[in-house]
């Protein structure tokens, strides 16, 4: 099972062959959704002239950057080895990407309010965004502990 | 190969300015940084994000996400417009509804 254990400065990832495996398959078949999910592009300004700005001059680094945190995550999945240690900035940049990740699954599965794990049906229990919600939340969980 | 470790691309991470209170200058008097609440985001990680992108402590982060999560939103900082884009794009960068608005 995915395990994060911290030594000293460094953050151990614990990720077997299968986990990998999974979370790549995440990685790949979520990122092009990301963009299009409204949470995903958060709105910076309630004025359109400031926001356009926004877009034009800001949003391409906070892109670019969201870009270069899965980039760290298909990098360690697609290493090939069960134990990547990790700075405390490429933990930041998987805490990140998770999140990103997150943001799709629940968007897609139509989340919109606090207690949708408790008040999810069993067919929205059953739906892939679900689980990939709830497995990366576990292991986005594990990450922020060991970088507390 | 089981047991080794390998180490991915570093990416670039800057700290923002810890925000000193409300710095209202005579020509900007300051623009708040609002956090929205989220139902798919860990508090967790909200209180991370705090923590790491404004300085605060554990008390302080933490009493701020409950205020986001309990209001549905939360004043995190009031700064100068420019500090404060800065603060809402890397809040962006971490996955985290926020906006700027006039103080």
């Amino acid at each position: 099972m995915a395990e994060v254990r911290r030594r000293r400065d460094r953050i151990q990832l614990h990720l077997d062959a299968a986990e990998r495996a999974v979370i790549e398959r995440i990685v790949e078949q979520l990122s092009p959704r990301i963009g299009q999910v409204a949470r995903t592009v958060p709105i910076a300004y309630s004025e359109a002239e400031l926001q356009a700005e926004y877009e034009r001059w800001v949003r391409p680094e906070v892109d670019r950057q969201r870009g270069a945190d899965l980039d760290v995550i298909r990098d360690c999945v697609g290493s090939g080895e069960d134990v990547t240690v990790l700075t405390e900035a490429q933990a930041l940049a998987w805490a990140r990407g998770l999140n990103h990740l997150r943001l799709a699954a629940g968007g897609l599965l139509g989340v919109d309010d606090d207690g949708w794990e408790q008040r999810a049906s069993s067919a929205q229990r059953r739906a892939p965004e679900f689980r990939v919600l709830m497995a990366l939340g576990l292991l986005q969980e594990e990450l922020v502990a060991a970088l507390e | 190969m089981a047991g080794s470790a390998a180490a991915p691309p570093t990416p670039t991470v800057a700290p923002v300015d810890v925000p000193s209170g409300s710095p209202r200058g005579l020509r900007d008097p300051g623009w708040n940084v609002v956090v929205w609440n989220d139902p798919i985001t860990l508090m967790s990680y909200v209180v991370l994000v705090f923590r790491r992108l404004f300085g605060y402590d554990i008390e302080t982060a933490t009493r701020l996400m409950l205020q986001v999560h309990h209001e549905g939103k939360a004043v995190v900082a009031t700064q100068p417009r420019e500090q404060a884009e800065v603060s809402v794009s890397r809040l962006h960068g971490f996955g985290l509804q926020a906006t700027l608005a006039r103080g």
